[in-house]
């Protein structure tokens, strides 16, 4: 196993070292220039969105949910993928050099816009290197001699010793490798795994394992606590994740929508597959080890799995978590530079491209520190997930409305975004009792979270006027079912009721504003390269002055330059 | 018939997953002869 990961860390490490250059660009840090082709942005794509905890949740999935699960967690996630890239497009046409969401909504709103999404940003970011630095860690501790937090350690160093120079350049490059090495592994593992448990036969022997529910592929227990709660969380974690916008920002424009299209095909086709190794267990009759359905995966690999094989399914886990992880540090560090020094601390103008590099590689430090500690407490993950996943779902309505809809202004979108938070998480943590009158009233919110999320789901392909039939129509055929039953489900609820307060409220607070117009033209203006060749003179000036005053002759001295 | 959809339905994915492998592939070697060929960088 260590030698397994000095070889996977070596080599990206190598990889990294091949296209550093001495000077980095602040720019090729956050975006690599913008102009990455389809292979290495597909790659990346498919990696990044591909993380350890949703090979162990889609598992968990089958496992629990029987035939159908793998499909409720794997599916619905690919789909958001493909269901994103029409605001991607939309997002990069009127930004075509920006880094980061959250500066152009500086760019379109103002600071509190900007704040609130480059907050949860970093608080997700946060959160998923934490949550895979303890996949590794838990994986390294039962597949080698090494503890909980060696494993934690050792990984952290490794991602971000290739991360660190190089950044977002080095972060993609290396998601190629880590791909290959994680989709020729699923390719590899699943089929072996299946017959070595017994093959069709496993069908017939182990039916008698599964419930009815567990053997329906129609099974409404998978889609009500899985598959539904799941649509309203990724269409939230596909627009406020940063790992996702900063691809976005930096694929050449004209592959956006190929790009999104295989990432689609490449995560759906290894998460689900991953999650069939939950239904060969639970037809299998398999037993999580200390009853954590976490162990599951590791499990039927050592069950399975001769040793070379096992060495393959760890290069699979440790490439998932390793890519999602240094995406993470990228996109932490891109936040900081462009949203907090170059557009609040700096300034556009003032930005030091030199500084925002000092900048990113610190933030990265920190947060690997940061997500060490964590890791090392222990949180609990999956709860911090849901928030922010929740915080998100608050922002999807704000974020995609301005980038469409002239009329919204600052004041629309964070008063929305704080209103549905403030629904959100007494719904969510049943703070408040549902059981009477207040469940029927969360129901009837939730309802129109379902119109919200489908509407906004048709909208991107399809336009205005189908996206309001669309979800008027999901309004009134789910309101006779869901009224009086969905307050029973508090994580969909509150997902729902998140959605739904923060259009309502954007959109009225928006019809208010009978004046201001907002030029989306403006955005390309206000955010764009911090590393021009103004910059450049502007810097090279500097080393001039620098060089002259420590030659002693104080010529610049005093001046404006 | 149950059986061979159920066969079916586990290993349809390692195939596709194989597909968009050599997608893949083929693009970011097609990248890296352009880049080759323009005397830059891959990325």
């Amino acid at each position: 196993m260590v030698l397994l990961m000095l070889l996977f860390f070596g080599g990206s490490l190598y990889m990294s070292i091949r296209i550093s250059k001495k000077k980095e660009n602040a720019d090729g840090y956050m975006t690599a220039g913008g102009k990455i082709g389809f292979g290495i942005s597909a790659a990346s794509m498919t990696a990044t969105w591909i993380w350890a905890s949703s090979m162990y949740a889609s598992a968990t999935s089958g496992y629990t949910y029987g035939i159908s699960g793998p499909i409720h967690y794997g599916l619905w996630g690919a789909l958001m993928i493909l269901l994103i890239y029409p605001f991607g497009r939309r997002i990069r046409k009127v930004a075509p050099k920006a880094h980061t969401i959250a500066e152009v909504m500086f760019a379109r709103h103002g600071r509190s816009s900007q704040l609130m999404l480059a907050g949860s940003n970093v608080l997700g970011s946060l959160i998923s290197l934490t949550s895979n630095l303890i996949a590794g860690g838990a994986l390294i501790s039962m597949l080698s001699p090494f503890t909980f937090t060696q494993g934690i350690v050792a990984i952290a160093i490794g991602v971000l010793a290739y991360t660190l120079w190089s950044g977002f350049r080095a972060s993609v490059l290396t998601d190629f490798a880590q791909v290959v090495a994680m989709l020729g592994a699923v390719a590899i593992i699943i089929p072996v795994i299946f017959f070595a448990a017994g093959g069709p036969d496993l069908f017939v022997e182990g039916a008698k394992n599964l419930t009815p529910q567990q053997g329906d592929f129609f099974s409404s227990d998978a889609f009500f606590n899985q598959g539904a709660p799941y649509i309203a969380a990724v269409l939230a974690y596909a627009i406020g994740n940063q790992t996702i916008a900063q691809r976005l920002f930096a694929v050449r424009e004209d592959l956006i929508k190929k790009t999104f299209v295989t990432a689609t095909f490449g995560y759906g086709a290894s998460i689900i597959g991953i999650g069939m190794l939950g239904v060969i267990a639970l037809y299998a009759g398999i037993e999580p080890m200390n009853g954590d359905v976490n162990n599951l995966i590791p499990q039927m690999a050592a069950t399975y799995l001769s040793p070379i094989l096992i060495c393959v399914f760890f290069v699979m886990i440790i490439g998932s978590l390793s890519s999602t992880a240094d995406a993470d540090m990228t996109a932490l560090s891109s936040i900081m530079m462009a949203d907090i020094y170059g557009q609040n601390i700096a300034g556009k103008k003032n930005a030091n491209p030199k500084t925002m590099l000092l900048v990113g590689r610190l933030t990265m430090v920190g947060a690997t520190a940061a997500a060490l500690c964590f890791a090392s407490m222990q949180f609990n993950i999956l709860d911090l997930l849901v928030f922010v996943g929740a915080m998100w779902g608050a922002l999807v309505f704000p974020v995609i409305a301005s980038f469409y809809w002239n009329r919204v202004t600052n004041v629309a979108f964070s008063v929305a975004v704080i209103a549905a938070l403030a629904a959100f998480l007494p719904v969510r943590f049943e703070w408040v009792d549902l059981s009477g009158g207040l469940g029927i009233v969360s129901d009837v919110v939730s309802v129109i979270g379902i119109g919200v999320v489908l509407a906004l789901m048709s909208f991107g392909f399809f336009g205005l006027r189908v996206a309001v039939i669309v979800g008027a129509v999901s309004i009134v055929a789910s309101a006779p079912f869901a009224i009086g039953f969905l307050h029973t489900y508090p994580v969909l609820s509150g997902s729902l009721v998140a959605y739904a307060v923060s259009t309502i409220v954007c959109v009225a607070i928006t019809m208010m504003n009978k004046t201001k117009r907002f030029d989306f033209d403006i955005i390309k203006t206000r955010t764009g390269d911090f590393d021009t060749a103004e910059t450049e003179i502007m810097l090279a000036s500097e080393s001039v002055i620098d060089d002259a005053d420590a030659a002693g002759n104080g010529a610049y001295a005093g001046k404006d330059v | 018939m149950e059986i061979i959809a159920l066969t079916a339905y586990v290993l349809v994915w390692p195939v596709l997953v194989i597909g968009v492998l050599s997608v893949i592939v083929r693009a970011f070697v097609k990248d890296a002869r352009e880049a080759k060929k323009e005397g830059r960088q891959i990325i």
